[in-house]
């Protein structure tokens, strides 16, 4: 890897090699806590600050960690932190850590928080690293974000819990589509906007496995 | 450096110390914040039980707004008040649980498919200036269609007159069963009369609208459209917390006055 | 000036160069749709047959017709009915179908003519939206994609049409089908490639996304306010004891006189149709019989086992047959030849396991009353695993027979 800047660091995560559309990790809680806006964002900082503290603090302490212990030294900072993170939303944000429920403390087992602090943090300097953390969680937060707007307004009508279609059940005029409050709708948004992404930056596609042989006059056209 | 930083002395000394930093950080946070979480879980219940009761008013402490409230503890088996246990701490579904602290249901009796009983339950009541109830707040719990609802049911001092019934913990389908959080839907129990003049408990949710000019009609409550088995759900869990092995005891020593 | 030579006349507009270039399937659509395709193969391959895509299309689509003039007469009949019944309720329609149908026909449940411009008044309008809209997105991926506009969307779009219930908004309709041509097919690369039933991804959206509209009691009968139970929720709540208490018959469900989906009621209608597909052998007679087979194992097995709370258990394979959508979804449905699987031994399972699933779900799922759809959408899922392993154990035969 090339010496790259600040800069890149914090913004290449969002678009370019964005850790949800592009590397397809951390898929689990982006079905799961993408319902409400508000939890969303709530789950998108929880997660960013985990990310961006526990690179910062491995990059720290990288020259002395025994590679033989490498991966669980990574592992018990990280629980650390999503612990206290954990606990303060307990302490400063009941209802919302209540709807997150168990998906706070799944951030531990979150590939994108592993995955950064093994590939960058263990090679880069602290505040690099930190940068490193807090553009892919604003990477996650992108999408997920994306999600639950789309998912919440279109699915209760509303946004932060505040209404912005008038439902029928309320004597308004939206339907609200119910799908979208299961979490399967989550795969297709989000297979969608991997969709749009591909489309726009034609190098993430991924090349094809095979193709077929061209058959007939229509198809040769095509190809 | 390299093989120095790869011996064993080495490793566990790492290892130590990372360990110990870490329990100092996640103790440190846990401890500070303890005080500030058993008050959020205490004013989250109480806000829901003030929401039910129809008493909560946005704006205003929910700690300033309970002080109306008493938690009391009922014994189910005798259907009397109770200080066995402490009527705040004590936690229900913990104790439903335990077979230490409750009862097996046979098929029969268990209509709300919850299998145990616990032997207690916390009751809450809102009194008169005079110290008569003027509202009781009874816990109800049971099996809709995918998962258990729990709720509250609040009572008028007639004891079975509803003043509002609520469920703050379920997992029913969005749109279909999930419609019992549908303020529409819950303000029809408001007013509904839960038992018949012998004192059964009478309440049923009814298909296709209830019709205002039938006898029953104060007996009965539209279903959820499009969730027959969360509404039957809704019904059995309220006949059972109302009948004889949930609350009922309870009740009627409550209006015979010599609870 | 004939057709042919009008559209010879225009082509060059279309094609490549051509000030319409991007149009270029929409002519091949049109010109394809009245005349033969000129184009030949020029590989090595070859199908002496005089059943081409096209032609398979358009049968299965004929094949429909007895489905759909039954369907519209019973929409007619089973609101008839009730507005004869109860005339207040024909007075508190508010609806502009009602006013359309008014300056065709009166309300007489025992007129033909009636009934039939009543259900047609409901269908026509959905199917019209079902082939603009799915039409429209097949003609812009058609487009992005340089190929032609596929004919397997004639099949799609009278499916969809025909498996929602009659009193749906349009615009879900509008919604539906749309998922299910861009998620269920385009997607994957258009006809061919999807390994889901477009129709039927289509309407599992719809169920899912606004179960109010798709499920319950409220919404089979072409009428405001009414609620009628199908034959299949009396079951779940009564078992066959019920539905026959209704005052319905085996026989009438056999003909369809009953409250479903417009083209899931007569099974005798689906059967008619059904035998020329078979004859044809453009629905494979297999996976027909291994729907068939798998049903009626499976729901003798359950009526073996009996249960004392749950009366689906007891009701016999033959009332299976009649009710819900499954002789629609065996006939219609489940030998969707892209979706299905493609071994003739891997169809008898294909055909088996949806037989299997759709009785699960109907007896044991308490949820949901019908299984047909999500059945054939999960056997979908398992076509080309099943395929896998018929290919794989005829490798392992032959093997085993050259071996020495």
């Amino acid at each position: 890897m090339a010496k790259a800047t600040a800069k890149q660091v914090l913004f290449e995560p969002i678009f370019s090699n964005n850790p949800i559309a592009l590397q397809i990790l951390g898929i689990c809680s982006a079905l799961a806590v993408t319902t409400s806006l508000s939890v969303t964002l709530v789950m998108c900082i929880a997660l960013t600050s985990v990310t961006a503290l526990s690179n910062f603090f491995i990059s720290i302490v990288r020259n002395q960690i025994p590679s033989s212990i490498r991966m669980i030294v990574q592992m018990v900072i990280i629980a650390s932190l999503v612990i206290v993170v954990d606990q303060v939303l307990k302490a400063y944000a009941y209802s919302i850590s209540k709807q997150l429920s168990v998906f706070v403390g799944l951030i531990i087992t979150n590939c994108i928080v592993m995955g950064r602090a093994e590939a960058f943090a263990m090679q880069n300097p602290p505040h690099m690293s930190f940068l490193d953390g807090v553009g892919n969680g604003l990477g996650y937060s992108f999408i997920l974000i994306c999600v639950a707007v789309i998912r919440e307004l279109f699915g209760a009508g509303k946004l932060f819990g505040i209404e912005i279609l008038p439902l029928v059940s309320a004597g308004g005029w939206y339907q609200p589509n119910g799908l979208l409050l299961l979490p399967p709708s989550a795969f297709f948004i989000i297979g969608l906007i991997i969709w749009a992404l591909r489309s726009w930056k034609k190098d993430q596609v991924e090349a094809a496995e095979f193709k077929m042989a061209p058959q007939s006059r229509a198809m040769k056209e095509a190809m | 450096m390299s093989a120095k930083k790869e011996s064993v002395a080495r490793t566990l000394t790492v290892a130590l110390l990372v360990c110990l930093v870490c329990s100092v950080v996640v103790s440190a946070a846990a401890v500070a914040l303890k005080p500030v979480q058993t008050t959020n879980k205490l004013q989250d219940k109480q806000r829901n039980i003030l929401q039910i009761a129809g008493l909560f008013e946005p704006g205003v402490s929910v700690q300033e707004q309970f002080q109306q409230i008493t938690p009391r503890l009922v014994d189910l088996r005798t259907g009397e008040f109770s200080d066995a246990l402490d009527a705040l701490t004590f936690d229900q579904q913990k104790a439903s649980k335990d077979p230490a602290m409750s009862q097996q249901l046979d098929g029969e009796q268990d209509i709300a498919s919850i299998r145990r009983r616990a032997d207690y339950s916390t009751v809450y009541v809102v009194e008169n200036p005079d110290g008569s109830i003027k509202t009781l707040i009874l816990p109800i719990h049971g099996y809709g269609l995918w998962s258990t609802l729990y709720g509250f049911m609040a009572l008028e001092s007639d004891l079975k007159t509803v003043v509002g019934l609520g469920f703050y913990q379920h997992a029913e389908t969005p749109g279909l069963g999930g419609e019992v959080d549908n303020p529409n839907w819950k303000a029809q129990w408001t007013g509904k009369v839960v038992f018949d003049e012998s004192g059964e408990p009478a309440i049923s949710v009814v298909k296709g609208g209830v019709d205002p000019s039938n006898p029953n009609a104060e007996h009965q409550v539209d279903a959820l459209a499009g969730a027959t088995l969360t509404s039957r759900g809704v019904e059995n869990l309220v006949r059972f917390w109302l009948g004889e092995d949930g609350f009922g005891p309870f009740l009627e020593h409550l209006r015979a006055g010599e609870a | 000036m004939s057709l042919r030579s009008f559209l010879d006349k225009i082509e060059h507009n279309f094609e490549k160069g051509g000030k319409h270039e991007k149009w270029y399937a929409l002519y091949e659509a049109v010109d394809t749709f009245f005349y033969r395709p000129g184009s030949v193969t020029k590989t090595t391959a070859h199908v002496r047959d005089g059943l081409d895509l096209k032609r398979m299309m358009i049968t299965v689509w004929l094949c429909t017709f007895p489905v759909i003039f039954y369907g519209m007469y019973n929409i007619g009949f089973q609101a008839n009915s009730i507005y004869a019944g109860n005339p207040d309720l024909l007075a508190a329609q508010d609806n502009w179908r009602l006013a359309l149908i008014a300056m065709f026909a009166g309300f007489d449940p025992a007129s033909l003519w009636d009934n039939l411009i009543h259900g047609a008044a409901y269908f026509l309008p959905v199917y019209a939206v079902t082939f603009l809209v799915g039409g429209f997105w097949e003609v812009v991926f058609a487009s992005i994609r340089k190929h032609e506009v596929n004919e397997g969307f004639f099949v799609t779009s009278i499916l969809f049409a025909l498996i929602v219930p009659p009193s749906i908004p349009l615009w879900q309709v509008a919604l539906g089908i749309s998922f299910g041509v861009v998620i269920g097919k385009e997607v994957f690369g258009g006809t061919g490639k999807n390994f889901l039933n477009p129709a039927l991804t289509g309407r599992a959206f719809l169920f899912f996304a606004y179960p109010a509209q798709m499920s319950g009691d409220a919404v089979w009968t072409a009428v405001d306010g009414y609620a009628g139970a199908t034959a299949l929720s009396m079951a779940a709540s009564g078992g066959v004891e019920q539905i026959v208490a209704s005052g319905l018959t085996w026989l009438d469900a056999f003909y369809g006189n009953m409250q479903g989906s417009m083209g899931e009621v007569s099974t005798l209608a689906i059967f008619i149709g059904g035998a020329v597909l078979l004859l044809t052998k453009i629905a494979n007679w297999r996976i027909v019989a291994g729907v068939m087979l798998g049903m009626v194992a499976t729901s003798l097995l359950f009526n073996m086992i009996g249960s004392d709370t749950n009366p689906m258990f007891a009701m016999p394979w033959y009332w299976h047959m009649v009710v819900g959508g499954f002789a629609f979804g065996m006939i219609f449905m489940a030998t969707d030849p892209v979706s299905a699987s493609m071994t003739n031994t891997g169809k008898w399972f294909f055909g088996a396991l949806i037989g299997l699933m759709v009785i699960l779900i109907r007896v044991v799922n308490p949820a949901f009353p019908e299984g047909m759809m999500l059945a054939i959408l999960f056997a979908n899922l398992f076509a080309p695993l099943i395929d896998h392993f018929v290919v794989q154990a005829n490798i392992k035969r032959r093997l085993a027979r050259n071996v020495r």
